[in-house]
């Protein structure tokens, strides 16, 4: 049995675009839910997605808690061993709040990464595979939310190209989810049902193309 | 100090998002690694590339998702398993890279334009005649620009250069020096110049066995016996990939020279290149006796080989018209119980279609 984990922010949650706060997709047709069905009964598919989840940064308004950094390490040793730990994280570090450029969400991201490798959760006390995913941009209409992510438009947009750079010089896998969904219109920022199952489908691609060794096909 | 953990990114390779291909000197021994081992194999699961270079899975995701990006690699179809989601090869794409390969062969120079896994995309055979340069004309750059011209303008700046297919120096005549001249460095220096395409040089038959190793039907065979039939009979030995050859200039006088001359003492007279004559009828003694000769001297050679090594293929290359050639082939075998006898790959012209593999071979592989 093999194992990952899918750390994210809202679009991890599976929070319904446009929707109140407790209205999420249901487990399966969630993205880590369709990963599930699609990589099958040997990998076990662990969803840690918290709405408002930062990279690195404690949310002055939403609370400390929101915090990647601080919980990725109890959230790691929650779940070892690991073999691989998917990241999609950094719409969230885009609001006004925080001021970053693009290019600081991937350092961000870097942090991360550096902070699985330090722990190495994997089999064995090893470091797992890691993936990057970049989050699809923001669409130009993002309704009420305009003001607290005010410049976030062209900044999402950016995301893939840092976050790919980062990932290449880390030297880990990365997807860009802008590749197979985008952003539904009823916010803006948030995944609709489609989305949810065009990612996990092409997530499960992905995660069998990095090669597993003792996978029996 | 700053933590130097947290200096800004400094990738291995950003990918690269402009359209063409990197400078050679950038490509590293890795991405190389990578290349070169798929173009041995037609598809390759990232899990594949791993266990056969070493490298780690993450590397081996950084490596070919920027081969993808720079258009050199592409996704082949999906292959389902039995369970899990399809498992998807990767491959070279065809548009990725383009080549020339240019043969002096005995009745005329051949120009064509390989795509990235070997297909011709454009051929043409020159007469001599037609390319002699002037004061002020150079007719073999020419040939070369209108060639290229097959390559749709935009994949243009993807030309890895071009392959000069050279005889040996006891065979080099006076077409070729009359065409580029004597001395050799100097016209690959000049043809660089005017067409702004690295150059490189390669003995023909050498050229021609490596094409049929790189993407030919010898793709997947470390050793074999390549024999090239033109106006003489040439040979190569292949093993662990590596050719060799004998002495310098070696070659039997059983080509297709040898048959144009037998068919000329029956009053026939023809050029190998183009109009073959009718071998049916009067011919037909001559054209038998002429294949025995051609055959009695390969099994000569492979029968004294097996003596020192165990070679189980042959590959025989001729631009020869595929019935003559599959005749051949098929009494080659015939006489070589156990041994597999092919037809090469690059048979529209063998020795410029190898030498349009050696940019490949110095600008994308491992040496």
């Amino acid at each position: 049995m093999r194992s990952v984990l899918c750390f994210g922010d809202s679009n991890t949650y599976g929070q319904m675009p446009g929707r109140g706060p407790l209205e999420r997709f249901a487990r399966d047709a969630r993205w880590s839910g369709v990963l599930q069905r699609e990589l099958g009964p040997k990998w076990q598919v662990i969803e840690e997605g918290l709405s408002g989840r930062t990279t690195v940064h404690d949310d002055p308004i939403e609370g400390a808690h929101k915090n990647g950094r601080s919980y990725l390490k109890p959230c790691l040793q929650s779940h070892a061993t690991l073999d691989l730990v998917i990241i999609m994280l950094g719409t969230n570090d885009l609001k006004a709040r925080f001021g970053q450029p693009a290019s600081e969400v991937a350092m961000g991201m870097g942090c991360l990464v550096y902070d699985i490798r330090e722990l190495a959760p994997g089999p064995g006390g090893t470091v797992p595979e890691i993936m990057i995913v970049a989050p699809p941009p923001m669409l130009e209409d993002i309704k009420e939310w305009r003001s607290i992510f005010a410049g976030a438009y062209e900044k999402s947009h950016q995301l893939a190209l840092e976050f790919e750079i980062m990932a290449d010089s880390l030297g880990v896998h990365f997807f860009n989810a802008g590749s197979v969904c985008r952003c539904d219109p009823a916010d803006g920022f948030h995944i609709g049902a489609e989305a949810h199952e065009s990612l996990g489908v092409a997530l499960a691609q992905e995660v069998d193309a990095i090669g597993w060794v003792d996978q029996e096909r | 100090m700053p933590d130097m953990r947290f200096a800004p990114p400094n990738p291995l390779r950003i990918a690269d998002r402009a359209s063409g291909l990197n400078a050679p000197s950038v490509r590293s021994y890795n991405e190389r690694l990578v290349l070169s081992l798929l173009l041995q194999n037609e598809g390759t699961t990232r899990l594949e590339i791993g266990e056969k270079t070493g490298l780690s899975a993450q590397t081996v995701s950084v490596i070919v998702r920027s081969l993808e990006q720079e258009g050199l690699v592409a996704k082949g179809e999906a292959q389902r398993g039995r369970v899990g989601p399809p498992t998807i090869p990767m491959m070279l794409n065809p548009e990725g890279a383009f080549s020339v390969g240019v043969s002096f062969g005995a009745w005329s120079a051949d120009v064509v334009v390989i795509d990235f896994v070997g297909g011709v995309r454009f051929h043409k055979a020159h007469a001599y005649a037609e390319l002699h340069p002037t004061a002020t004309e150079a007719p073999l750059q020419a040939a070369i620009e209108a060639a290229v011209e097959v390559v749709p303008a935009h994949l243009r700046d993807r030309i890895a250069g071009i392959g000069l297919a050279v005889p040996d120096e006891a065979t080099i005549g006076d077409d070729l020096m009359r065409l580029v001249g004597r001395d050799l460095p100097s016209a690959q220096a000049r043809i660089e110049s005017a067409l702004g395409l690295p150059v490189f040089m390669q003995n023909d038959i050498t050229a021609a066995a490596s094409g049929e190793s790189l993407f030919g039907v010898a793709r997947s065979l470390s050793d074999f016996v390549f024999f090239y039939l033109g106006a003489r009979l040439h040979s190569r030995l292949i093993l662990n990939h590596q050719i060799y050859n004998g002495k310098a200039g070696a070659s039997s006088d059983v080509g297709l020279s040898n048959l144009a001359d037998a068919l000329a003492e029956l009053g026939m007279t023809f050029r190998p290149l183009n109009e073959w004559p009718d071998l049916t009828g009067t011919a037909k003694p001559v054209y038998d006796a002429w294949r025995l000769r051609a055959r009695t001297r390969i099994r000569s050679s492979v029968e004294a080989l097996l003596d020192f090594v165990r070679v189980q293929s042959i590959v025989l290359s001729t631009y020869a018209p595929l019935a003559v050639a599959e005749l051949l082939r098929a009494e080659i075998a015939e006489m070589l119980p156990g041994i597999d006898v092919q037809l090469g790959r690059g048979m529209i012209s063998p020795k410029a279609w190898g030498a349009a593999s050696l940019p490949y071979h110095s600008r994308f592989m491992v040496q």
